[in-house]
Parts: structure tokens; C-alpha cells; sequence
């Protein structure tokens, strides 16, 4: 079992025929997703990996009802492209590119809330249902770091994911699903509103949540669990502990100022609510012993 | 990127929101004339990037001709940058107004308080009862209502709520059209000639620069050449006072890194990150990494996009070429992982499997090293 995404799940790929498009099309049909249509203007007509290829979002979805949308374009255009998934009643969609203007992102989250719809990223892989469908980039062929499993993971980094899902995978352990939220100051979707999924997902046992300094996401997840949402076992892995103050890290969202946003009261925040904090990442898989 | 105050002033003068009368002197055989045209008492504000400017010395009021001259050739001195020659203003009250981003509403946060002069955190954490919040709906803008909200809140009355209204709603159509992160004026004065932005501080996303052609970074936004020259690559690049050099691709995997030479008693000499789209830039980061001059290099990597094969060859490649005197010690994982070996082995380099194992020989390196030295 898997939350966002599973084996049925009708994936519309928007950017289809772009390098990185065709790319991991082609690795996303091969792990079994069911990816019905594509979309690049100009392109209706061309195939990808059997993939039919429309000009826009609605001409695909009038052939092929499409359940989420995959967005593989450049920041600059995320934000028409999820609205355009959004106007043809999409209400799952994973934007993965990297530099989302902070206020186009404002934006598409103001938009997905009122609409009640999901979209995930940017800066991120994307989501993984291990062992039945991906939208995204993920090296699910490498088995030391993604096998199928019962424990929901969620992350705002890939490097570090691919280190942690390798420790989780050791420890004897594997994914339900994998949730890329992303590394920018405006997730689209935060931690905190994919617990209820995991909390009613029979085949997620625990949650794992690889997150860094800076922004409040960790709290909101320490909240949720204090407000009984989420009531599985939750293990938080967590960079940037002896980051310096003021400094960006690398990720647009990793940055303490003024004393908001540190590692210590993110842990403090989870430790006082009930989940565990690992001090190293190697530490994921013995705590996930401990508790499931 | 953060502007300078006079950049950020120019921004509000252009929006209607009213400034001290000023003036940008780039050199000191300029002073004199710019100091002739605003008039004394006036005030020589450094131009720099950094926060507390005022207790590090760098904005001083003169009340002579002399004495700016005085107060300016300290300013040139200290920063060998220019200063912005201002009005001193009648000041009665100080009064704070801010606008950023709200990441969980998607919204645009106004903030304000009676407290002005003094950073807004400092008053969140002591008298949060005296800041005025406002969330604004980007798709509908700030309303007329909000900004009275916000104004009345202050408790302004009459023609200063009026004039502070009309003022954040300025405010707020800059922070839109210029993509800004933050759009900030602290102290906003109150004087006898009514509301003025007495210092101001604009910063535009990183994210938006590419649709704001205004500006664009430049050396004086950074330290050192070498921290110029990564922002121009697109390379995220800190520079510390330790031992090691942190080579590594993904924000979040060189975050732990840091923590993890940090815990067990190394030192961090530099954080080059060349994770994502950056990743076939390997020899570009390590010939960065060469002019902060690392005791020891270590580079970590767990790639799918930034595969470990194009990673290896690229860092075989650079080490022939630019022949670096330190030691590296390197665990490239992910995305073509079987080819690592082989090709590190090219250039005598052993390939370690486990992050924490490599972390562990560099910080042991680095303590040779050290004492070699």
C-alpha cells in the first residue's frame, strides 16, 4: 500500500519531450506507473516511450482522464503549468525543478488550498511508491536504497534522502511511499498535511521525516502529532544542527534568522511531542527498531 | 539578493514613499560637494551589507562641514566603500513596517509596531503584544481596510494614518513588482514634516533575478573574489576558518556533513555544494575549493540526476589537471555507482562506501596535517 501515488494511478507528464522528460519517462514506465499522456506545446502527435504527446493539458485529459501530472519544465513556468493541470481538474501535481520565484510560489500554494488540491515540490525528486509507480527521479533500480516497505518517508533534500533511505533499507526496513517536499522557503506542500495520508495508510507502520534548519515544517509535524493526526511512530533525521546563524545552507529554505528555525528547537519541538530525533543519519534504522 | 540602503531608497522614492534628501558618495573627493547640497546636521551611512551598522560605527551624524569630512574618511577607511550622505531628520517617535512572504497561508505577511529602531525580533520575543500583523491574499492585494488595520493599530491618527496607508500600500506594490523577500523600513519616523522611511532594507529572490533586470550581483554584494566567482557559477560557496573543505552535491546532504566533522572535533574551511544542476561542474568546484587552501578535501556525493560516474571522471579529470597539494578523501555514491572505483584508482584515490567513514578519515587527516604544519 502507498499514499499520492500507487500502480492505478493515471500520471500525466507535462515537459514530456525534454531530455530529463523522456529520461526518467522511460525509468517511470519501467518501475510499472501508468503514465497515459504527455504534454509539450508544439509536439501533439509525437510519441515518448509510447506515450502519446498533446499540445496542452486539456486536449491530453479529453483523450486520457489523468489522475496527477508530473511537471518537468523550468522554474520560470511552474507556475502556469500547475495551473493549467489545475484547470483540467488535476489535483495531484509534483513540480520538481529548483528556483521558483518565492511569489509565483505563494501563489500556485494560495491556489492548491483553495482548490483543495496537492501539489508537491518544487525542488524536489518527486514521489516514490516503492515497487509499484514513480513521478519523479529516484534510482529505484539501486536496491541498498529503495525496497519496498512499511515506512512512509518524507524529505526536504535528494542526496541526503538517498543516504537515509540506504540506512532505512540496512536497518531491514523499506518505503511505503516516498514524499519529495522539497528544499525551497515556499513548500507547495508541507510535512504536516502528508501525515493524515500516512496516519490512514495500512501500509505505513512509521514515518520517517528528513528535514533541516530553518522554516517551521518540523514544528507543524510536532504539532500534528500533539494534536493526535498523526499517532504513528515518528522518527525525524534532521541537518544543519551546527549550522551558523544568517546563513543560507545551500537549500533557499535553510536558513536561521534571529534564532527562528534552529535544529535545536525543531528537536525540542519533536522530542516534546513523542518522536524520536536521530543524531546521525546511521541512527534512522536502530530508532526505527525501537519503535515499529 | 540584498540591496544596499541607497538602492533600496531609490526604490522608494520611485514608489511615492518619502526619504531623507541624500546623496551617494563613491569617493571622498566627492564629499565635500554632496555635503554642500543635502545640508548639515547630517548623517554618513556606510555602504554595506551588513546588520548593525550603527554599533559597529559605520553611520555617524555630523553637525560641520569638517566633521563630516572627518566622519566620512573614517567611514571610506574602515569599508573602502562608498557612503550616502543624508538630511538628519527631526525624529519624534520610531515606527516599524515590514512585508515577507507567509509560506504556510501562501500569503504576504504585513507586520508593524510602535517599537521602530530596535530588529522587530528582538520586540516578537519580548512585547509580541505590540506588533500588528496583516495577511495579505496575493491574488487580491493589500485592501485599503488592511492597511487602516494596520495604521490605526499603530495607533497613528488623522493624517498620519492616512499618509501611513498610502505609504505601506506602496510598499506592498514594490514588494510585488521587484519580487522582494523582504520590503522593510525600520525606523519608519515620525517627524514634524510627517512620515519618512529614515533606513530601509530590500531584498529580491535569488529566484526572481532572472525577471528583475534591474540588478544583478555584483562584487561588492560579497567578501572575496573567490565568493564572487561561485554565485557567478551558480555555486552555493562558504567560506569558514577550519581545516576541511566540504566538496559535496546536495544542500542537504552537505548540511549533515557539516554537522557530522563539526561532532566529532574537525573544523569546516569551506562548503562548496555542486549538487542538482551544478553537478558536471565538479572541476569548477574544486578549483574554488583550492583558493581557500583546505588542509584536506572531502567529497561526499549520493546522486541520482548528479550520477556517480559523471561525478568520478569529472574529479579524476581536475585532479590530473589542476594537481592539488591536499588530500581528498572521497565517497561518491548513487546513480552509476559501479564505475567509481575503477576511475578514482586512475588518479591513486581510494573509494570509500559510507559517508560517516569518510568523515571520520578526513577529520583524522586534517589533525595530521595539522600537526605537520
Amino acid at each position: 500500500m502507498s499514499v499520492i501515488i500507487d500502480a492505478q494511478t493515471r500520471v500525466l507528464v507535462q515537459g514530456i519531450t525534454g531530455q530529463e522528460g523522456r529520461f526518467w519517462t522511460g525509468h517511470m514506465i519501467g518501475l510499472g506507473t501508468n503514465v497515459v499522456a504527455g504534454v509539450t506545446p508544439g509536439k501533439e502527435g509525437q510519441e515518448v516511450e509510447g506515450v502519446p504527446v498533446f499540445d496542452t493539458v486539456r486536449r491530453a485529459t479529453e483523450e486520457f482522464a489523468a489522475d496527477a501530472s508530473l511537471l518537468f519544465v523550468p522554474p520560470r513556468f511552474a507556475r502556469d503549468a500547475v495551473y493549467e493541470a489545475l484547470d483540467a481538474g488535476i489535483r495531484t501535481v509534483v513540480v520538481l525543478c529548483e528556483g521558483i520565484p518565492v511569489h509565483d510560489a505563494l501563489r500556485i500554494r494560495k491556489a492548491a488550498l483553495s482548490q483543495d488540491a496537492m501539489v508537491i515540490g518544487g525542488n524536489t525528486s518527486g514521489v516514490i511508491s516503492t515497487g509499484e509507480a514513480m513521478m519523479g527521479f529516484f534510482p529505484h533500480w539501486i536496491e541498498r536504497v529503495y525496497s519496498p516497505g512499511r515506512i512512509g518517508v518524507m524529505t526536504r533534500s535528494g542526496s541526503l534522502t538517498n543516504e537515509v533511505t540506504a540506512q532505512i533499507v540496512e536497518a531491514g526496513f523499506g518505503a511505503s511511499t516516498l514524499v519529495g517536499i522539497g528544499g525551497d522557503s515556499v513548500p507547495l506542500t508541507r510535512f504536516a498535511e502528508v501525515l493524515p495520508l500516512f496516519e490512514s495508510d495500512p501500509g505505513t507502520d512509521a514515518v520517517v521525516i528528513i528535514g533541516e534548519l530553518g522554516g517551521t515544517m518540523e514544528e507543524e509535524a510536532a504539532e500534528a502529532i500533539r494534536g493526535e493526526s498523526f499517532t504513528k511512530p515518528l522518527v525525524a533525521s534532521l541537518g544543519g544542527r551546527t549550522a551558523p546563524e544568517g546563513i543560507r545552507m545551500g537549500h533557499a529554505g535553510a536558513i536561521v534568522t534571529a534564532g527562528k528555525g534552529t535544529v535545536e528547537g525543531k528537536i525540542s519541538a519533536l522530542e516534546g511531542a513523542g518522536a524520536l530525533v536521530a543524531d546521525r543519519p546511521s541512527n534512522v534504522g536502530e530508532l526505527l527498531r525501537e519503535v515499529v | 539578493m540584498k540591496l544596499f540602503e541607497y538602492q533600496a531608497k531609490d526604490l522608494f522614492r520611485e514608489a511615492g514613499i518619502p526619504v531623507p534628501q541624500g546623496k551617494l558618495v563613491d569617493k571622498p573627493s566627492a564629499l565635500d560637494g554632496a555635503v554642500r547640497e543635502v545640508g548639515v546636521p547630517c548623517a554618513i551611512k556606510a555602504q554595506v551589507l551588513q546588520g548593525g551598522r550603527g554599533k559597529a560605527g559605520l553611520i555617524q551624524l555630523a553637525y560641520t562641514d569638517a566633521e563630516a569630512r572627518e566622519e566620512a574618511a573614517e567611514i571610506f577607511e574602515k569599508t573602502g566603500r562608498g557612503v550616502l550622505v543624508e538630511r538628519a531628520l527631526g525624529i519624534e517617535r520610531e515606527l516599524y513596517l515590514s512585508i515577507t512572504p507567509e509560506p504556510v497561508s501562501g500569503s504576504a505577511l504585513v507586520m508593524a509596531s510602535a517599537e521602530g529602531g530596535v530588529e522587530i525580533e528582538e520586540v516578537a520575543r519580548t512585547r509580541p503584544e505590540k506588533i500588528v500583523r496583516e495577511l495579505v491574499d496575493v491574488s487580491e492585494g493589500l485592501m485599503p481596510f488592511q492597511a487602516r488595520d494596520v495604521m490605526f493599530g499603530l495607533g497613528l491618527e488623522g493624517d498620519a494614518a492616512k499618509q501611513g496607508g498610502a505609504m505601506l500600500q506602496a510598499l506592498y506594490q514594490l514588494f510585488c513588482r521587484y519580487d522582494a523577500e523582504l520590503a522593510e523600513i525600520n525606523p519608519l519616523a515620525v517627524t514634524s514634516d510627517g512620515l519618512v522611511a529614515a533606513d530601509g532594507k530590500v531584498t529580491i529572490d535569488d529566484g526572481a533575478l532572472g525577471r528583475q533586470e534591474r540588478f544583478s550581483l555584483s562584487r561588492e554584494h560579497f567578501e572575496s573574489d573567490v565568493e564572487f566567482d561561485a554565485a557567478r557559477e551558480g555555486i552555493p560557496f562558504l567560506h569558514f576558518d577550519g581545516d576541511i573543505g566540504l566538496l559535496c552535491a546536495g544542500a542537504g546532504l552537505t548540511n549533515v556533513i557539516f554537522d557530522l566533522v563539526n561532532y566529532g572535533g574537525g573544523s569546516v574551511n569551506s562548503y562548496v555544494e555542486f549538487g542538482g544542476p551544478n553537478y558536471r561542474k565538479g572541476a569548477k568546484a574544486l578549483e574554488l575549493m583550492m583558493r581557500t587552501e583546505p588542509r584536506i578535501v572531502l567529497v561526499v556525493t549520493f546522486g541520482t540526476i548528479a550520477r556517480a560516474d559523471v561525478i568520478a571522471e569529472d574529479l579524476a579529470g581536475a585532479i590530473k589537471d589542476l594537481n592539488p597539494e591536499f588530500p581528498i578523501v572521497v565517497a561518491i555514491r548513487g546513480t552509476g555507482e559501479e564505475r567509481v572505483e575503477e576511475l578514482l584508482a586512475g588518479v591513486g584515490i581510494e573509494s570509500l562506501r559510507d559517508t560517516e567513514v569518510a568523515v571520520g578519515q578526513a577529520i583524522e587527516l586534517a589533525r595530521a596535517e595539522g600537526a605537520r604544519a
